[in-house]
């Protein structure tokens, strides 16, 4: 059974690059363009790790990670997050959320098939 | 005696009154010159207020040129990724293929072929990474929308102070604009591998921070 990716990010270059980088490797992908739609789909579908950006609309990234391990039912869900914020506060930030790893935009999609595959395989 | 004070009191007046007169002559130069420039400057700053007017009026067209440049290159770069994602399979198809074909018959040739079919995906994956750029100049043009519509805010407000009442044209209507997009302003296309090295080298720190917070724990067990 394919294991479920869900993809929040406004962009949908950033949704369909990760797509592709992930669905070659056999995850199914899910994607939604915010943090509030990704908080919608979670309960309704099983979810494997969650690939996630930080400047979103509506429900940003920080809030996303931290109302996900608010969650106990997905308190070890894994998360990745995917953004373009590179200063050590940000960082530090999305992990002390509850994040798992952190990778910087523009990014190496092997280095995303890695991180997936780290928790996912 | 009296006579002789009020006498020299009316001379003093007198001489005041003279003195004020000299004074105005001297004045009435300057205040023509003051009357002159305010004749001016009134059409100027007329002038100045109209250009403010039509530029301001003119901003939330250009927000949504700059929104139209984002959502074109947007599906540009979509097609761009779809077509790489079908050369992606069907170079892995000839690869596969390829491979069986070295088992089979184990030639040199063969062997080189596969060896280009590995820097072709490597090519292709270069060209996904590039096309990032997309999304980096997004953020980039999503954050000048949000300074001219800053700028429409500031500007309408001044117009409407100076014209000392409400001008629907310079209402700043938020439709007018494209959406307000979440962006970084100091988002960067910068392939180096600074920020990463920077990110892997703080999720290490943190994991070695929790590895001595359950050392901590285990020895408050014990």
């Amino acid at each position: 059974m394919k294991k479920v990716i869900l993809v929040a990010d406004d962009s949908p270059t950033i949704r369909k690059f990760v797509s592709v980088a992930l669905s070659v490797k056999g995850f199914e992908i899910i994607s939604c363009s915010d943090g509030m739609e990704a908080i919608e789909i979670l309960p309704n579908q099983k979810v494997d790790l969650v690939i996630t950006d930080l400047n979103m609309p509506n429900v940003d990234g920080y809030e996303l990670i931290t109302s996900i391990r608010k969650n106990g039912e997905y308190h070890d869900l894994p998360i990745i997050v995917l953004s373009s914020l590179g200063n050590t506060e940000d960082i530090q930030k999305g992990l002390e959320c509850g994040a798992n790893s952190y990778l910087v935009k523009p990014f190496d999609p092997k280095r995303v098939v890695y991180e997936v595959s780290k928790y996912l395989n | 005696m009296d006579q002789k004070i009020s006498m020299e009191n009316i001379f003093q007046k007198l001489g005041d009154l003279k003195s004020f007169f000299i004074y105005g002559q001297k004045l009435i130069p300057i205040l023509q010159k003051i009357l002159d420039f305010m004749q001016d400057t009134v059409p100027l700053l007329e002038n100045v207020n109209r250009s403010i007017q039509e530029s301001t009026s003119k901003m939330p067209k250009a927000a949504l040129q700059i929104n139209s440049v984002t959502n074109a290159t947007e599906v540009a770069t979509t097609e761009i990724l779809d077509i790489v994602d079908g050369m992606a399979v069907d170079v892995q198809g000839m690869q596969s293929k390829l491979e069986s074909l070295k088992e089979k018959i184990g030639d040199d040739d063969i062997a080189s072929l596969l060896a280009l079919v590995v820097k072709i995906q490597e090519r292709m994956m270069n060209i996904t990474i590039s096309l990032q750029v997309q999304d980096i100049t997004a953020q980039q043009l999503s954050s000048v929308n949000h300074l001219i519509q800053s700028i429409q805010e500031k500007l309408g407000g001044l117009l409407t102070e100076l014209d000392n009442k409400e001008n629907d044209e310079l209402t700043v209507d938020d439709h007018q604009f494209p959406r307000d997009a979440a962006f970084n302003a100091d988002a960067r296309y910068d392939k180096n591998t600074n920020s990463q090295e920077l990110v892997d080298s703080l999720v290490a720190d943190n994991l070695t921070k929790a590895s001595q917070a359950e050392i901590d724990k285990l020895f408050a067990k014990q």
